[in-house]
C-alpha cells in the first residue's frame, strides 16, 4: 500500500489514494431441498486514484505483486482525466464502530448446513411439494484506505447473509416465497425467516382478483425497500449535482407528509454498511435525510460535498449495488448506507384490520427498470394479497403497481405502522429498518 | 499456464469424480461521462482463477487471485465437494476438447488509444448536451475488456480462449420542473470497435425523443394489444421464456418438469425461438462455454411447441438430454450456471402495417429499459412508446411497463414480423448473484393481445 503511494508520488503524482480490499467469502447453498455446494472465494485487490498535473487517474488490479502496472495505468489515464476537484482525505478522528463479530469469523460450514437443513424440514413439513432452497454467505473483509494526505486506516468487517426461498407449483401456478437476513452478525431472530416464508405460502395459496384503478395499498417493509430505490437516488449528491434530482434546491423545505422521518445511519449497530470510514476515508456518521417531512441533507462524497458546498456525510462507497459486494474498480460515489425510517402510531395488524378494500404489496418485480430518478416506479406485484373488510382473502396476481414516490409520500400517506422491521433486501444495499406504509389511491392495473 | 493447470488436474483428479481448473486474465478500459464531467476514466487488470470439484453429486469450488497457491485451493474445493456429496455424480458426456481459440476481429479496440476513445465519447457527450438547453445531463459510457481464459479438466480437455467484449451507451437526460426523462443509443460487440463510430444521427434522434417524453402523458393503466419493436421483442423473449428454459431451474424440480415437458404447446405455430452461441460479433457469441463445451444453436420453441432447453453438463446429464454449451460464469470468482447467449424470436410472415391494421386501441412499445422474471411472471419496460389508434400510430406516451404470465402471453402472440434483428447494449443479464453477464437478444416486430400495462 505505502509502496504504491510512494511509487505514484515518485512518478509525479501530486496526491493519491489507495483502496485495498481483502475478502474471504464462503457460501453454503441448498437447492431443491438438498445441499448443493460449498464454495470459497478469496479476493485481494487495490484501486489507485491519483492526481497528476491537476488531472485525475484511476487503475485497479488484483495482481498485487505487480505494483508498477497499477501506478503506470493510473498515470496513463490521468493524462486525459477530469480536472481534480477535491482533495483526498487527510487524517481525522474516526467513530468507534464495531463491524466484526467473532461469531461470524468463527462461522462453521457444518453449523450453517444444520441450520438450513432444519429450516427446510419445517417448510417441507408444511408442504412436501415445495421446491425449497436456501443457504448462508459469509464475507470476512479487511478494508484499508491510505492517502498521500495522511489518512491511513484499516477496519475488519464480517458480513453475514442467510436466506431461504421456495416455489410451490400447482398446475401452472407458481407461488414464490422467500426471506433474507443481512447483517454483520449471525441471525438475531433465527426463527423469523422460516416463519415469514411459511406465512407467505399459507396466505398466498389461493388466487383472487382485484380491479384496475386507484387502490388503498399497504406496502410492507420489503416493498418499501423496493419503492425507496427512487428516493435513494433523489438524495444522492451526484444526482443533485447532475441537475436531475426532483429534490434539488429543497433543503429546509417540507417535501413530504410531516410524519416522514428517515435517517441514513452509517454507524448503525450490526448494520451491513456500517463502518468507521467510507471508501475514500471520510468518517461515517448518522445523517438526517428527512425529519418531520422536511428535507435535511443530501448524501455526499468528498467531491460532491465540495462541489455543492454541502456538509460531507461519509457516504462514498464502491458498491456493486445489485449483488451486495464491493466493486474494486468502481469510482466511489454517494450511496445509501443503512436507512432507518421512524415508525408511526399503530401496529400494522391494526392497519390491515382497518382496510375495507385494498391490497398488501410485499415485493415488486421490475422496479429497477423504472424511471427512478424522476421518482417513478412500476412493476409486477410478485407477492401481494387482497384485503377485504380487514382480512386477507388471497393472492393478487398478473397485477402492476406504480406511482411516484414524491407524490405518494406527500399526498397519499394514510398511516405509518408503529412496527419497524429489518430489511436486508437485494437491490437495496445495507441493513434497513422500514415500517409498513398505508397509502391511498395507488395506481393498480390488472387483467380483466 | 496450460502445463500448470494440467499438473494440478493430474495431481488431484484421483480424489474426486470430476475436477476442473480455470485461470483468466482480463484487461479493461472504461470511459464514463456524467453530464459534462468525465466521471470515470480507468483501467483494470484482473487476474485470478478457480478450481471446481464434483464428488458424489456435490460440488466444491474455490477461487483465488494467487496462482502460486492453486494447489491449496484445489484441495479446498475437493474437501468441500466431499462434505457435500451424498449421491452420484452425473455429467452429460462430451468429447474432450484440446483447442486454442484466438481472436478474429473486425476492428480491435485495443489498438485504439485511450485518448482517442475519450475524444469520441466526449464528442458524443457534448453533442447530446448541446442538443437543447433542456438536456441537463447525460450518461455516456464505454468499456472494453480483453480476456484470456485457460481451462483444463480431468477428462483431458484443455482449452485456451481469447475474447473481446465491448459496449456502451449515450443517454441524453432531459429535465423540466422536477421531472426527468431519458432515452439511449446502446451499442455492443464481441469483435468490432466500429459499433462505437458514427452514432451522431442516432444521438440527435434520442435527444429529440427524450425531450418529447417530457411533454408526453403517462400511459393509462390497463390491458392492451401491443406491438413490440425488435429490440423490446428481444428483451421480452429473454425474460418471458429464456430464463424458464434454463436447465438448472428444471432438472431437480419434478413439478416444473411436468410444466416444461418437451412437446408442450407454449404458443401458436408461428412462434419459433432459439438461443445460440454461434452469432459472431454479438456479445453473446461464445465458442466454448465455461465447462469447455462447444456452443450451438439450440431451438427452444419450434412451431409453438417446447423442443429444448439450456443446459450445463450436470443438468443435461440428470435429465438425459444433450449438453448445449450454456454453462457460463461472469468471471473466475463464480461457478458456471445455465445462462443464455443470443436469444432470438425467428422471423414470421407479417409486415408491420398488417400488424397495425386492425388495432383499434393499442400500444407500440419501443426499445427496452430492462426486464425481470420470476419464472411464471415477467415484466419489462419500454424506453419509448406511442399509442395505436384505429390502425395508426398516434401520440407518444411514457412510463410503459408491461407485465405478463408466460403461459398466457406466449399463446397471445398472434402476429410475428419479418424484420428480425439482434441487438447488443452495454448491460447484461443477472442470475444467482452474477451480474452483469454479456448476452444478446433479438426479434422481429411482435404483436401480443391482452398485455397488462401499469399506470393510473
Amino acid at each position: 500500500m505505502r509502496k504504491i503511494i510512494e511509487k505514484a508520488m515518485a512518478k509525479g503524482a501530486s496526491g493519491c489514494e489507495v483502496f485495498y480490499l481483502n475478502s474471504l467469502r464462503t457460501s453454503v447453498d441448498f437447492e431443491t431441498g438438498r445441499l448443493k455446494g460449498v464454495s470459497r472465494t478469496e479476493e485481494k485487490g487495490a484501486t489507485l486514484r491519483l492526481v497528476k498535473d491537476g488531472r485525475t487517474g484511476l487503475a485497479t488490479t488484483t495482481k498485487l505483486d505487480d505494483t508498477d502496472r497499477i501506478v503506470d495505468d493510473a498515470i496513463a489515464t490521468s493524462a486525459f482525466g477530469e480536472k481534480a476537484a477535491f482533495e483526498f482525505a487527510g487524517a481525522s478522528e474516526l467513530p468507534d464502530v464495531c463491524a466484526a463479530s467473532g461469531e461470524v469469523r468463527e462461522f462453521e460450514v457444518d453449523t450453517a448446513i444444520k441450520q438450513t437443513e432444519a429450516e427446510i424440514a419445517q417448510v417441507l413439513d408444511y408442504e412436501s411439494e415445495i421446491n425449497i432452497g436456501g443457504g448462508t454467505f459469509v464475507d470476512l473483509q479487511e478494508i484499508r484506505v491510505a492517502t498521500s494526505e495522511g489518512f491511513d486506516a484499516t477496519f475488519k468487517r464480517t458480513l453475514y447473509k442467510h436466506y431461504l426461498g421456495g416455489r410451490l407449483i400447482e398446475g401452472t401456478n407458481m407461488l414464490d416465497a422467500g426471506g433474507y437476513f443481512g447483517s454483520t452478525v449471525v441471525d438475531t431472530e433465527p426463527e423469523k425467516l422460516v416463519h415469514d416464508v411459511l406465512t407467505q405460502f399459507k396466505l398466498g395459496r389461493t388466487n383472487v382478483g382485484t380491479k384496475t384503478g386507484p387502490t388503498t395499498v399497504l406496502f410492507t417493509p420489503s416493498a418499501v425497500a423496493d419503492v425507496f430505490m427512487t428516493l435513494y437516488l433523489g438524495v444522492s449528491g451526484s444526482i443533485v449535482d447532475r441537475g436531475i434530482s426532483p429534490l434539488e434546491g429543497k433543503i429546509g423545505e417540507t417535501v413530504f407528509d410531516e410524519r416522514v422521518t428517515i435517517h441514513d445511519d452509517g454507524l448503525l449497530k450490526n448494520g451491513y454498511e456500517a463502518a468507521p470510514f467510507d471508501d475514500e476515508g471520510a468518517p461515517m456518521q448518522t445523517t438526517a435525510v428527512v425529519e418531520n417531512g422536511v428535507l435535511k441533507n443530501f448524501l455526499t462524497d468528498l467531491r460532491t460535498a465540495k462541489k455543492l458546498d454541502l456538509p460531507r456525510t461519509g457516504n462514498a462507497l464502491r458498491a456493486k449495488r445489485l449483488v451486495l459486494t464491493k466493486d474494486l474498480g468502481k469510482v466511489p460515489a454517494p450511496e445509501v448506507t443503512n436507512w432507518v425510517m421512524a415508525g408511526g402510531e399503530k401496529p400494522h395488524e391494526e392497519l390491515v384490520a382497518g382496510i375495507k378494500d385494498g391490497v398488501i404489496v410485499d415485493s415488486i418485480m421490475g422496479v429497477l427498470m423504472s424511471n427512478l430518478t424522476a421518482g417513478d416506479f412500476a412493476g409486477n406485484v410478485a407477492y401481494g394479497l387482497k384485503i377485504e373488510n380487514g382480512k386477507t382473502t388471497g393472492r393478487v396476481k398478473d397485477t402492476m403497481v406504480s406511482g411516484n414516490i414524491y407524490k405518494l409520500l406527500k399526498d397519499n400517506l394514510l398511516e405509518i405502522s408503529s412496527d419497524v422491521e429489518l430489511v436486508g433486501r437485494l437491490g437495496f444495499f445495507g441493513s434497513h429498518y422500514f415500517p409498513y406504509l398505508l397509502m391511498k389511491d395507488v395506481p393498480i392495473a390488472t387483467k380483466g | 499456464m496450460k502445463d500448470r493447470l494440467e499438473q494440478v488436474i493430474k495431481k488431484f483428479a484421483s480424489q474426486c469424480d470430476y475436477l476442473e481448473a480455470h485461470v483468466e486474465e482480463t484487461e479493461e478500459s472504461r470511459v464514463t461521462f456524467s453530464g459534462p464531467r468525465l466521471e470515470d476514466l480507468g483501467r483494470k487488470v484482473d487476474f485470478g482463477g478457480n478450481v471446481r470439484a464434483l464428488h458424489k453429486g456435490g460440488w466444491g469450488f474455490a477461487s483465488f487471485n494467487s496462482l502460486d497457491r492453486i494447489e491449496e485451493f484445489a484441495q479446498n474445493a475437493i474437501d468441500q465437494a466431499k462434505l457435500v456429496g451424498a449421491e452420484t455424480s452425473e455429467l452429460a458426456p462430451v468429447e474432450p476438447v484440446r483447442d486454442d481459440v484466438l481472436l478474429d476481429l473486425k476492428s480491435d479496440p485495443r489498438e485504439v488509444p485511450l485518448e482517442k476513445k475519450v475524444e469520441i465519447l466526449k464528442a458524443y457527450n457534448e453533442r447530446a448536451l448541446g442538443y437543447d438547453e433542456r438536456i441537463v445531463s447525460t450518461s455516456t459510457r464505454y468499456f472494453d475488456r480483453s480476456r484470456k481464459f485457460w481451462f483444463a479438466n480431468s477428462e483431458g480437455s484443455l482449452v485456451y480462449q481469447e475474447r473481446i467484449d465491448l459496449g456502451g451507451a449515450v443517454t441524453p437526460i432531459a429535465a423540466k420542473d422536477g421531472d426527468s426523462q431519458y432515452f439511449s443509443v446502446p451499442f455492443g460487440s464481441s469483435d468490432d470497435f466500429g459499433v462505437v463510430l458514427g452514432l451522431e444521427g442516432k444521438i440527435d434522434e434520442v435527444s429529440e425523443i427524450s425531450l418529447g417524453k417530457l411533454e408526453a402523458p403517462k400511459v393509462k393503466g390497463g390491458e392492451y394489444t401491443v406491438i413490440l419493436d425488435p429490440r423490446l421483442g428481444g428483451t421480452f423473449i429473454h425474460e418471458a421464456f429464456g430464463h424458464l428454459s434454463e436447465g438448472d431451474n428444471v432438472y431437480e424440480d419434478k413439478n416444473l418438469q411436468e410444466v416444461m415437458k418437451l412437446g408442450r404447446e407454449f404458443g401458436r405455430p408461428i412462434l419459433n425461438v432459439y438461443d445460440t452461441g454461434l452469432d459472431k460479433g454479438h456479445r453473446g457469441y461464445l465458442v466454448y462455454d465455461d465447462e469447455g463445451v462447444p456452443t450451438q444453436k439450440t431451438y427452444l420453441i419450434r412451431d409453438g411447441a417446447l423442443v429444448g432447453r439450456l443446459h450445463s453438463r450436470e443438468t443435461a446429464g440428470r435429465m438425459g438430454e444433450e449438453p448445449t454449451g450454456n454453462a457460463r460464469a461472469i468471471d473466475y470468482r463464480f461457478e458456471p450456471v445455465c445462462r443464455m447467449r443470443n436469444t432470438v424470436i425467428e422471423n414470421g410472415a407479417s409486415s408491420f402495417e398488417e400488424m397495425l391494421a386492425d388495432i383499434e386501441l393499442g400500444v407500440y412499445a419501443i426499445s427496452a429499459q430492462g426486464g425481470q422474471t420470476n419464472g411464471e411472471m415477467f415484466t419489462f419496460t419500454a424506453a419509448n412508446a406511442c399509442m395505436i389508434r384505429d390502425g395508426k400510430l398516434a401520440e407518444m406516451v411514457r412510463d410503459v411497463t408491461l407485465t405478463g404470465n408466460v403461459f398466457v402471453t406466449l399463446e397471445n402472440i398472434d402476429m410475428i414480423g419479418n424484420d428480425q434483428a439482434s441487438h447488443d447494449g452495454p448491460g447484461g443479464c443477472g442470475k444467482s448473484g452474477q451480474f452483469p453477464l454479456q448476452t444478446s437478444h433479438g426479434a422481429p416486430h411482435v404483436r401480443i393481445q391482452n398485455v397488462v400495462i401499469g399506470g393510473e
